[in-house]
């Protein structure tokens, strides 16, 4: 047989091979995208951010290694303290491995919680733009958080990472209305404990979010019953503290020393737990009632009234705005 | 034994002894050195353990991927240039030193020199990956136990319960050595496999070593695209491209494999888990673009003049 006609059968079995496999292997890719088992297409932009080199060795199959590499350069500019480049090393990253929840978790830790550290403490920038980069810093780093969500709903971490993002008081004013806030992590606390095999101090943290919103009390008070009620597991010094608290908004006429002492089981320990609540005050948990209990619980002690913590004043406590007042940083 | 089954054990068994000569060929141009480098990447990828956010979940949670990130890199790699340069080399080498007209001299079918030719080269790639993968899975495992331990530790002294503990090992587990951690080498061996056999169609018209190496690691790189193609292709212009830039896409796509199917190790770092069902699928899949290019290579290689 001749060259060209050999060359010609092979042309032509390519081509129709070509046909007769391209339905098999188009459902075939659907199916593994389906199963999260294929990438999706590399965009542009991402391919022009990450340079020939490093896109080359993306498109052959190797993303997550190339993300590891740019983990590393971004690991470099956090220790130059470079964050607007550690902010864009992250988006290439996240581009490249976008179901790697450790990179949405270290991504938003630079920015909400580094970065903004850094801009506070920034002596050499004027107040009112500390102030903003520390603001901007951290709504970023709520974002990221919002991003890898939406990429990952089912990774319980993340949405336990918002959580404890939006309810941090070193970093709530960055979202204005702190009780938006507290309900935002709420809500991201919720549906963290919806997610198998997430751990049952979200439920907790629900309580302790939503016990903070104003017309929410009800609702945390059944959340803050059933988890006592479900386990000692969840018997926390913390849960106990707020549960009394709503108890007593409930019912202000209630027994507040009998009341506490069925609580945390013991006069001892709930002048205790009550007093370190008490002093708690920029966490913004609701104290309906803590008073009247302390008071009754060191009258039935017999404490001094100079030794009880409800007549000393608030203890000093670091405010985050302090440090965008004119002139340098202060630290507690 | 009847005739056909003579015929046909002649055959594997001369398709095996060309295997096993390529093998030792290959293998004497200590092509091994590199699993050396291999156990370095190895061992080095342990040491990228960056100081991260608190919590039991952030520990190890970074090396554990690194390790299978630079290892399946590293395997892959190294896969995909011997793949092509075993097999860019092999013919041109038979000419060179005059080994190919010994062999055709003798009753050998073509088809089965370019066979066994290939298993020489397939055989070469998967004890190669078998020793990288042994190693891998090594290192995987003994960091896999000390980043428990850790985070056994911290979650304790953190008041976790027994439940959230359990569902922390679960996760951690998951990024240790499991099934689809060995579906990835298979399917990174798969990919080797397939390129070798288009290396092997292109060199029996290739004139050069080198052209036939640079036309494989082109194809290699376009066959990534080939899904994207196909997809443009099927969508009728709907994005509104161009007849010429739709004629582009159907030619690729009926011409180049689709490399981008055998490309799970990237979800299977990022924790996915790759089903018996689509593994099956994908050895199909490899296996039948082996055979076909095989069978192309023979019919170019038939009647070809030395």
């Amino acid at each position: 047989m001749k060259v060209w006609k050999r060359t010609g059968i092979v042309a032509l079995a390519v081509i129709v091979t070509g046909a007769a496999r391209m339905p098999v292997e188009h459902r075939l890719t659907a199916e593994m995208r389906a199963a999260g088992l294929m990438p999706a297409t590399l965009d542009i932009s991402t391919r022009e951010r990450i340079g020939q080199t490093s896109a080359a060795v993306a498109l052959g199959g190797l993303r997550t290694l190339v993300a590891t590499f740019l983990n590393l350069r971004a690991f470099g500019f956090f220790t130059e303290q470079r964050w607007s480049n550690v902010d864009e090393t992250y988006r290439l990253i996240v581009d490249l491995a976008p179901r790697t929840r450790y990179y949405w978790e270290t991504a938003s830790w630079h920015q909400a919680y580094n970065a903004a550290a850094y801009y506070q403490n920034q002596s050499a920038l004027p107040a009112l733009r500390r102030r903003e980069a520390w603001r901007s810093s951290i709504v970023r780093g709520l974002e990221i958080l919002d991003q890898g969500i939406s990429n990952m709903p089912d990774a319980w971490p993340l949405h336990v990472q918002r959580g404890f993002l939006l309810r941090d008081p070193n970093k709530i004013r960055a979202f204005g209305d702190p009780e938006a806030s507290f309900l935002a992590a709420a809500e991201s606390y919720a549906r963290a404990a919806e997610i198998e095999g997430a751990p049952e101090y979200a439920r907790r943290f629900q309580f302790y979010t939503l016990a903070r919103v104003s017309g929410r009390e009800a609702e945390a008070l059944a959340l803050g019953r059933e988890l006592h009620a479900e386990s000692t597991a969840h018997h926390a010094p913390t849960l106990l503290s707020v549960l009394f608290a709503l108890e007593m908004w409930e019912n202000p006429e209630a027994d507040a020393k009998a009341l506490a002492i069925d609580l945390f089981g013991t006069e001892e320990r709930a002048v205790e737990q009550l007093g370190l609540y008490w002093q708690r005050v920029r966490e913004r948990f609701p104290t309906h009632g803590v008073a009247r209990a302390l008071e009754a619980l060191y009258d039935a002690r017999g404490t001094p009234a100079s030794e009880r913590i409800i007549n000393q004043p608030p203890p000093r406590i670091y405010d985050p705005e302090e440090a965008f007042a004119p002139g340098p940083p202060q630290h507690d | 034994m009847n005739e056909p089954q003579a015929a046909r054990a002649t055959h594997i068994g001369r398709t095996l002894v060309i295997a096993s000569n390529t093998f030792t060929q290959l293998v004497r141009m200590k092509v091994f050195y590199f699993l050396a480098v291999f156990g370095v990447i190895a061992i080095a990828s342990n040491f990228f353990d960056m100081p991260q956010h608190t919590g039991p979940e952030a520990i190890g949670a970074n090396v554990l991927r690194s390790i299978k990130s630079w290892s399946l890199g590293a395997m892959t790699l190294f896969s995909v240039v011997l793949a092509v340069v075993a097999t860019a080399l092999l013919l041109p080498k038979d000419v060179e030193d005059r080994t190919l007209y010994t062999i055709l001299a003798k009753p050998v079918p073509r088809l089965d020199y370019l066979a066994g030719k290939l298993l020489g080269v397939l055989a070469l790639i998967f004890v190669s990956l078998l020793a990288m993968d042994i190693l891998m899975t090594a290192v995987l495992h003994i960091r896999t136990q000390i980043v428990l331990d850790q985070q056994m530790t911290l979650a304790a002294a953190m008041g976790y319960t027994e439940e959230a503990r359990e569902s922390l090992r679960a996760e951690t587990l998951a990024q240790g050595p499991n099934w689809s951690l060995q579906a990835a080498v298979l399917a990174v061996f798969l990919r080797a496999a397939v390129i070798a056999a288009v290396a092997m169609l292109v060199s029996t018209f290739s004139t050069s070593t080198l052209f036939t190496a640079v036309i494989s690691f082109l194809i290699y790189f376009i066959g990534h695209f080939q899904a994207d193609l196909r997809s443009a292709w099927l969508a009728g212009g709907a994005d509104g491209e161009g007849w010429i830039a739709r004629g582009v896409s159907l030619l690729v796509s009926l011409i180049l494999p689709d490399f981008q199917l055998f490309n799970v190790v990237d979800a299977v770092i990022e924790g996915q888990l790759v089903s018996i069902a689509v593994m099956a699928k994908l050895i199909g899949v490899g296996l039948f673009y082996v055979i076909f290019y095989t069978l192309c290579s023979w019919l170019i290689f038939a009647e070809k003049e030395f």
